[in-house]
């Protein structure tokens, strides 16, 4: 096998590999929370269960797939070999020892601090550093991408970056800049304390710095899914991409705006006022303008494809659609499910209505549905895209692989709607169990039964991606396999604004973003009154 | 697209124009947020721009606290949990411990291990809660004559000299916040008191007792009590329940032990004292 193509393979496997046993956490978790009887009935095991299922899901699972999908379109799109490959495998390792390095102190039930941390919950310093080296590999991943778009730049003068690598690279950015929020909050909060050299710390500082990172992190998750919409979509359609320049302006606002928003994480939070507070709801409102330009460019790249392919009148071209195609199978179910996903997060972001659901499960509800949703079932496309053309063997089976899509898009749904219904009335999150003996938590029991059910739909749809991942592993060697292909645009750019084809003008503005809108709300906590409080250590050694 | 061939045309008049909205739209929020939101928010309209602002920042004027009566206040304990506090606590001298601990023994047993099953057990207590438990019968906020004049006695480094030495003792099992998954420990389990220890009952607002006082669970200033006598728990329930004794900061402990039953309170104590260490 080229060498080349063991990166990007390697970090799939990785990505998924962690995912597997993430998934059945889950199910154990939502069967824990449920009437039904679960097995090994603990709730201190489900704290345990939920912090290895966030941390994986949230941290480890999307960055090793980001990491792979950049490495793949570096080579890909750009049409060379990527500059600095054992750069890309020292991150590799690095966030592999990171990931085990972090996930055994939670096994061992000595960090059940959820993957949000909660300071001033505190648990063993190997679990924050084996967080910490997952980031410092994938800061590793950050400078490969954005040095081989300036390569690329370099050799290409006056050319426009293809967009699947300028929107790769906007992620990786993205992520550079985001991270630096909690790996502030655990380096300067949080390892002090759990090291011993500090008992107290300031909680409301160390959730602000957090926020920096908790909203973000979802355009970081998104990005790829949404690299696959622009790029790989249309050209499995068999039609072009409505727009290319649509694409640049979308990751771009991305980049800038969804950093300064993170305080509507902490709108019903003491430690700040209410007008940064509203500051960033107004900032977060434009987080929604790149997806709802998303949603147009695709909805009409599908559209020019239907028609390509003989579909007439009103609707008569969705019908035309190869939606035997697992890659636009996959787009179509992820924005249906974008819908309901995003009008949630409008609901969460608005300054008002956040309090009627706030804290409660309508938020976990919302982002399973976002990132199960709309996100990983395009990661699941893109491995059916991706991995045939890396180890050279053709996908054994498309009507198996978009059965899964469609067991995991029911799956999702029938997991995640009636655990919103279930916030909305008022189910607390963050539980382990519920008494309900109690009559206002016995209304929500049916509820929370159906997302049980659900759950196992989910299980089931990501054993048979396994199943499809694993025959095409074994199946013989296709004699050629063609490359992968990027979507033209209905009309390819000669030349786009230099402001699009690059990232640096795009950087000022977003830091100064960012310090107008966190520049008080962190500063406030230098010159206010000392709020420190007493770590709660889970175990008894940290406070010795 | 037709005068995309020259770069330098379009770089200006878009970077100015990316520049202007970006600024238009963090003007308008800060407009929205700082002056305008404030006039509609909650009962106290700012009188000014600048009383808007301090709203928006957060700074809240108490006008009205001032000049309505208060009650007394009513201050549980003079320990709080800073840095200084859990330094000096943690680390006391066993050795001088000793010394002072002579005379401990007549009521608190030889090596720490109370015989009279009214008295605590206190070898093997956790330093940080022995530390808290003698500043509060100093300044009074628990009340028990004997200690009381044995803790104005005994200076703060004293304290943490005898906390070092009793932890010292084997009596009762440290709570390490750890303990091997145990399954049935949910609602699920039908036994009363096991659902109360390590789920609570949250129709009564209930915590459960072992997320602070352990086994599974550690919380600062709470004592393990596992093996601790009997009587002694159930009695200082009852004196919780009553507010007889009122030394347990932010009131966890009044609020949980009103709403236990007489019976409740018998079989909690009698469970605890004769539950077995585990072995983490």
């Amino acid at each position: 096998m080229e060498r080349n193509k063991l990166l990007p393979l390697a970090h799939l496997w990785a990505a998924f590999l962690c995912f597997l046993p993430a998934i059945g956490l889950g199910v154990w978790q939502m069967l824990m929370r449920s009437p039904l009887p679960a097995p090994a009935d603990d709730p201190n095991l489900y704290y345990a269960s939920v912090t290895a299922h966030g941390s994986i899901m949230a941290y480890v699972f999307p960055t090793f797939f980001a990491m792979g999908f950049g490495y793949a379109i570096a080579v890909s799109a750009l049409g060379r070999p990527l500059h600095g490959e054992k750069w890309a495998w020292a991150g590799f390792f690095l966030a592999v020892i990171g990931t085990v390095i972090a996930l055994v102190p939670v096994a061992a039930g000595r960090s059940s601090v959820l993957y949000t941390f909660y300071p001033p919950l505190v648990g063993s310093p190997w679990y924050y550093l084996g967080v910490a080296l997952v980031i410092i590999g994938s800061y590793f991943w950050i400078a490969l991408m954005v040095l081989n778009f300036r390569a690329w730049k370099r050799e290409n003068p006056g050319k426009p970056v293809p967009l699947a690598m300028f929107a790769i690279t906007a992620c990786a950015l993205l992520w550079g800049w985001t991270a630096l929020g909690a790996t502030s909050e655990v380096l300067f909060q949080i390892l002090p304390v759990t090291l011993g050299w500090r008992h107290t710390l300031d909680a409301g500082l160390a959730r602000t710095l957090f926020s920096i990172t908790l909203h973000a992190i979802v355009y970081f998750w998104l990005i790829p899914a949404y690299i696959a919409y622009y790029t790989l979509m249309p050209q499995a359609a068999g039609g072009r991409l409505y727009s290319d320049t649509m694409g640049r302006v979308t990751f771009v606002l991305f980049l800038v705006f969804s950093i300064p928003v993170g305080l509507h994480h902490l709108f019903m939070d003491p430690e700040h006022g209410a007008g940064f507070k509203f500051v960033q709801s107004v900032l977060t409102f434009m987080v929604a303008l790149p997806t709802l330009l998303t949603v147009f460019t695709i909805t009409a790249s599908l559209e020019i494809a239907g028609r390509a392919r003989g579909g007439k009148g009103l609707f008569g071209w969705i019908r035309a659609l190869p939606w035997d195609e697992p890659m636009v199978l996959a787009v179509g179910l992820s924005l249906l499910l974008l819908g309901p996903g995003g009008f949630g997060g409008l609901i969460n972001m608005s300054f008002a209505m956040n309090a009627m659901i706030h804290n409660t499960s309508w938020v976990t509800a919302h982002f399973h549905l976002i990132f199960g949703g709309a996100v990983v079932i395009v990661y699941f496309a893109i491995a059916y895209e991706l991995l045939p053309r890396l180890i050279g063997r053709p996908l054994v089976s498309k009507r198996l692989a978009c059965l899964q899509l469609w067991i995991w898009f029911w799956g999702i749904l029938i997991t995640t709607i009636p655990w919103h219904i279930a916030g909305l009335m008022g189910e607390p999150r963050r539980y382990a169990i519920f008494d309900y003996s109690d009559p206002v938590a016995a209304k929500m029991a049916p509820l929370v039964i159906l997302s049980v059910i659900g759950g196992l739909v989910v299980l089931s749809s990501v054993l048979l991606f396994f199943y499809v991942l694993l025959r095409t592993s074994f199946a013989p060697v296709a004699e050629s396999m063609l490359p992968i292909r990027y979507a033209l645009s209905v009309n390819p750019p000669a030349t786009v604004p230099p402001l699009l084809n690059g990232f640096a003008f795009w950087n000022v503005i977003l830091l100064a973003l960012v310090l107008i809108a966190y520049g008080y709300p962190i500063g406030q906590f230098f010159f206010l009154h000392n709020q420190n409080a007493p770590a709660c250590s889970l175990s008894r050694e940290i406070t010795k | 697209m037709s005068r995309g061939n020259d770069p330098s045309r379009l770089h200006n008049p878009w970077r100015f124009i990316a520049f202007a909205i970006v600024s238009a739209i963090v003007v308008v929020a800060f407009g929205l947020g700082f002056l305008l939101l404030p006039r509609y928010q909650g009962s106290h309209t700012p009188s000014s721009e600048k009383d808007s602002m301090y709203h928006a920042l957060g700074f809240h004027t108490h006008a009205n606290a001032s000049s309505s009566i208060q009650p007394p206040l009513k201050i549980p304990t003079y320990i709080a949990w800073t840095d200084t506090t859990i330094r000096q606590a943690a680390n006391g001298d066993p050795k001088r411990g000793e010394v002072i601990a002579q005379d401990c023994t007549a009521c608190h047993g030889e090596k720490g291990l109370s015989t009279q099953p009214w008295i605590p057990s206190l070898a093997g207590l956790d330093p940080l809660v022995l530390y808290k438990q003698l500043d509060d019968f100093r300044s009074g906020t628990r009340l028990s004559a004997p200690m009381s004049a044995i803790a104005q006695s005994l200076t703060p480094e004293q304290y943490a000299d005898l906390a070092a030495y009793f932890v010292s003792l084997p009596g009762l099992p440290e709570n390490r916040g750890e303990r091997p998954p145990r399954p049935h420990s949910s609602y699920r389990n039908h036994d009363p008191v096991e659902r109360l220890i390590y789920a609570g009952d949250p129709k009564r607002g209930i915590a459960a007792c072992a997320s602070c006082h352990g086994p599974g669970g550690y919380r600062i200033g709470a004592p393990a009590l596992t093996k601790q006598n009997e009587t002694y728990i159930d009695q200082q329930l009852h004196a919780f329940a009553q507010g007889t004794r009122a030394n347990d900061m932010n009131i966890p402990m009044r609020t949980i032990a009103a709403m236990l039953t007489e019976s409740e309170m018998r079989a909690l104590a009698q469970a605890y004292a004769n539950e077995q260490p585990q072995q983490p």
